[in-house]
C-alpha cells in the first residue's frame, strides 16, 4: 500500500508535509530528525502507521505506545522546564528583594518593599499583606501598615496598571514607597486601628502566634478562638497565614497575609516561602527601627551639644564682663566713700554759710566738683552694669530641664519619680534667669524633701491668658493651713536646717519679676506650687510658631 | 519720734549720716560693726535701719541675715557704695537699696517711703 504521507522520503519540498513550521526548512533534508520532530504528532503519520497494522507479526502495533510515552516525556520535560524558568525568576526576585532589605534603613522603604513582595505576581501573588509591630513602649501588637486592594474593582485597576507597565519588584516598591504610601495608610487605616491588640491578652490568636514563634495557616478564621468577632469582620476572609517576625529571640511583629479577592486556596509552599521570606524582613525592620531610633538620638545629642556650646560662649563671656564690673565696682567703692564724705559735709556746710561769706563759693565749688565726680563714677558703673543686664528672654521651659538635669541625682536617690511635662509653644519671658533658676530650685527641693519615702514629682508649663503657669506638684507630706501663710515670711522653716530663705526668697523674687506664687497643700496629699509669670505683649507667639525647640525629657 | 540707726565702718559717714537725718528731724543712733548694732538693737527699739554692706569684719548681708532672724517686722534700707549687690540674694531681703551719694535725698526719700509703707 502507498504511503498517504511523506515520511518515508529521504528530501521532501515545503508542499509535501503539512506538519512543518516556519524555521523547519533543515528538516526537509533530514528524515530522522523530520521523523522525531513532526511525524510522531503528524495526523496522517498516525494514519499511515494504523494501515500498516496486520499480519502474525504485528510489529508496527507497538510503535503507538512508544509514541505515547515519547510524547508524554516530551510534554513533562517543557512543563519542567517552565518551571526551571519560573525558579529562576523567583530567585532573582529573592535576591532583589533582599538587596533593598539589606541595604535600606528606612522603615517605610523596607516595609514597602517587604509587603510588595508578598502581594505582587511576581513576587508570592498574595491578595493582602498586613504587618503588625510590636509597640513595646505602649505594649501593644500595632497595626502597622497593609498593602493590596480593598474591593474587587480595585483589584482589577491594581493588577491592570501593573500588566500594562511590567515593572520589576524593585520599580513596584520604589514606585509604591514614593507615591502610594501615604494612601495605602489611610485606606487601611480602620482596618489597622482594630486590628490593634494589646499583648497582654496572650490567649489572643495574633499574640499566641508571636509568642509561640510558629507560623500558622488557617483555613476558617471564624472557627478559630481567640480573637475578636469585630477583627474577624474587618478581616472578612476565613483563609490566612499568619507568619510571626522574630530577630534573635525579640518579638518583631507579625505578618498576616491572605487572599480575600479572588480566594484561592494558600498551599503550604506558600506559607513555607513566607517563613523563609520574613527572616531576613525581620532583621531589616529591627534594623530599619534601630536607625531610626540612632537618628533621633544623634540629632538630640547634636543639638544637645550646639547648645553647651553656645552656653560656653556665654559663660566664657559673662565670665569676661563680670571681672570688667568687678574691677569697675572696686574702683567705685574706693573712690565713692571718700567722695560721699567730702561732697556730703560740703553740702551741711553750705547749709550754715550764709551767702555773703566769702567761703561759701570755696564750699560750692567742693560740692560742684563731687558731684561731677560722682556723675562720671555712674557712667562707668552703668556702663559696665549694661554689659550683663540681669532680665533678659528666656525660655522657660529650657530653664526647667537645667534645674531637673542639676537635680536628677538627688531625685532618683530620693526614689522620686519626676515627670516634666513641658509646653512646647510657650512664649519666652523676660526674666532673670540666676534668680528664676534658684526660685524653681528652691520648690523642687522642697518638694523632695517633703517626700523623705519617695513619691511622684510633676513640672508642668502651661500657657495661659497674658502669662505662663509653672506648676509644681508633689506626693508629699503637704503643709499646714499656718504653714502656707507662714512660708512667704523671712526665715521661717519647718526645717531642721539651712537658712529657711526659700519659699520668702521665692516669692519676694517672684514679686520683683511681676509674678506670684500660689500654694495649694493637703495634710499628706502634697503640695502644688503655681508660679504665674507674666508674658510682655511683644514676646506672645504667633499662631503655629513653636518657640522652644525642646525634646521629650525621660 | 521716729528712731533710725545707721551701721557703717567709716566713722565719717556715720557722723555725716547722722548729722543729716537728725536735721531731718529723725532720732538717730550709729553702729560700727554688726556686733555693736545688734547690743544696741538688744536694748532700744527702732523703726529703721540704714545698713552698709561692705564692711570690715562681718559684713552687711551677714547683719541684715542676723536682723530680719530676730526682728523680721523692723525695716532695712541697704545703703552702699556698690551697685552690684542688688544681684545678691541676701539683699533681696532689704526694703530698700540706696547707692551712696554726697547728695543725700535720694537715702532721705527712700526712708521717707520705706517708713509711709510700714505705717498700717
Amino acid at each position: 500500500m502507498e504511503p498517504g504521507c511523506c515520511w518515508h522520503k529521504d528530501h521532501i519540498t515545503a508542499a509535501d508535509c503539512e506538519a512543518l513550521r516556519p524555521g523547519d526548512e533543515g528538516l526537509l533534508f533530514n528524515r530522522k530528525q523530520r521523523f522525531l520532530q513532526r511525524c510522531l504528532e503528524c495526523p496522517r503519520f498516525l494514519e499511515d502507521l494504523q494501515s500498516q497494522r496486520g499480519g502474525d507479526n504485528d510489529l508496527s502495533s507497538l510503535f503507538p505506545y512508544a509514541i505515547e510515552e515519547l510524547l508524554a516525556l516530551r510534554a513533562q520535560n517543557r512543563s519542567l522546564e517552565s518551571q526551571m524558568v519560573w525558579r529562576n525568576r523567583e530567585i532573582k526576585f529573592l535576591h532583589e528583594v533582599s538587596l533593598v532589605l539589606q541595604t535600606s534603613v528606612d522603615i517605610d522603604e523596607v516595609i514597602a518593599m517587604a509587603l510588595t513582595a508578598v502581594t505582587a505576581g511576581k513576587g508570592f501573588g498574595l491578595n493582602r499583606a498586613i504587618l503588625l509591630l510590636v509597640d513595646k513602649e505602649r505594649q501593644f501588637l500595632k497595626g502597622y501598615f497593609a498593602l493590596g486592594p480593598r474591593e474587587n474593582a480595585d483589584a482589577g485597576r491594581i493588577w491592570k496598571e501593573i500588566e500594562e507597565h511590567d515593572y520589576t519588584l524593585r520599580e513596584m516598591a520604589q514606585l509604591f514607597f514614593e507615591h502610594k504610601m501615604a494612601d495605602e495608610r489611610e485606606k487601611f487605616r480602620d482596618l489597622l486601628e482594630v486590628l490593634t491588640t494589646p499583648l497582654n491578652r496572650t490567649d489572643h490568636l495574633f499574640v499566641r502566634t508571636l509568642n509561640d514563634q510558629q507560623s500558622r495557616h488557617i483555613t476558617d478564621l471564624f472557627a478559630e478562638p481567640g480573637i475578636d468577632p469585630a477583627q474577624l469582620a474587618a478581616l472578612g476572609v476565613g483563609e490566612v497565614i499568619l507568619v510571626p517576625l522574630v530577630s534573635k529571640n525579640r518579638r518583631i511583629g507579625l505578618l498576616l497575609a491572605d487572599n480575600i479577592i479572588n480566594r484561592s486556596p494558600i498551599t503550604t509552599e506558600d506559607l513555607h516561602s513566607l517563613e523563609t521570606f520574613v527572616l531576613p524582613m525581620s532583621y531589616a525592620i529591627e534594623r530599619a527601627f534601630l536607625y531610626e531610633r540612632l537618628q533621633e538620638e544623634l540629632t538630640k545629642l547634636t543639638g544637645a551639644n550646639r547648645r553647651l556650646r553656645q552656653q560656653q560662649e556665654l559663660i566664657l563671656r559673662m565670665e569676661k564682663m563680670a571681672l570688667v564690673g568687678k574691677i569697675t565696682a572696686n574702683i567705685a567703692h574706693s573712690i565713692r566713700n571718700p567722695l560721699t564724705i567730702i561732697g556730703g559735709f560740703a553740702r551741711t556746710l553750705i547749709k550754715s554759710t550764709p551767702g555773703d561769706n566769702p567761703n561759701r563759693q570755696y564750699i560750692e565749688s567742693i560740692v560742684r566738683e563731687a558731684r561731677r565726680l560722682e556723675e562720671v563714677l555712674q557712667e562707668a558703673l552703668n556702663y559696665s552694669e549694661s554689659l550683663h543686664p540681669t532680665l533678659d528672654s528666656w525660655d522657660i521651659n529650657q530653664l526647667i530641664a537645667g534645674v531637673y538635669t542639676g537635680l536628677r541625682e538627688d531625685l532618683e536617690a530620693g526614689g522620686v519619680q519626676c515627670q516634666l511635662l513641658l509646653d512646647r509653644q510657650l512664649p519666652l519671658v523676660r526674666i532673670d534667669y540666676k534668680k528664676m533658676t534658684y526660685c524653681i530650685r528652691s520648690i523642687v527641693i522642697n518638694a523632695l524633701e517633703a517626700m523623705p519615702r519617695g513619691g511622684n514629682l510633676e513640672v508642668r508649663t502651661v500657657p495661659g491668658e497674658g502669662e505662663l503657669l509653672i506648676v509644681i506638684s508633689d506626693t508629699g507630706s503637704g503643709m499646714a493651713p499656718e504653714t502656707i501663710d507662714a512660708a512667704t515670711t523671712p526665715f521661717f522653716s519647718t526645717k531642721e536646717q539651712g537658712s529657711g530663705l526659700g519659699l520668702t526668697l521665692c516669692a519676694r523674687i517672684l514679686e520683683g519679676h511681676g509674678a506670684r506664687l500660689e500654694i495649694d497643700s493637703a495634710r499628706e496629699s502634697g503640695t502644688t506650687v503655681t508660679l504665674h509669670l507674666p508674658v510682655p505683649e511683644a514676646t506672645r507667639p504667633e499662631p503655629g510658631e513653636a518657640t522652644t525647640p525642646q525634646g521629650d525629657m525621660p | 519720734m521716729t528712731r533710725l540707726l545707721v551701721v557703717d565702718d567709716e566713722r565719717d559717714i556715720r557722723h555725716l549720716y547722722a548729722a543729716e537725718l537728725e536735721d531731718e528731724g529723725y532720732e538717730v543712733e550709729t553702729a560700727g560693726t554688726g556686733r555693736e548694732a545688734a547690743e544696741i538693737l538688744e536694748r532700744k527699739d527702732f523703726d529703721l535701719i540704714v545698713l552698709d554692706i561692705q564692711m570690715k569684719g562681718e559684713s552687711g548681708l551677714q547683719i541684715l541675715q542676723n536682723i530680719v532672724r530676730k526682728k523680721s517686722d523692723l525695716p532695712v534700707i541697704l545703703c552702699t557704695a556698690f551697685s552690684c549687690y542688688k544681684d545678691d540674694f541676701s539683699s533681696w531681703l532689704a526694703d530698700g537699696y540706696v547707692v551712696k551719694s554726697s547728695d543725700l535725698s535720694e537715702l532721705k526719700s527712700e526712708i521717707r517711703r520705706v517708713l509711709a509703707k510700714q505705717q498700717p
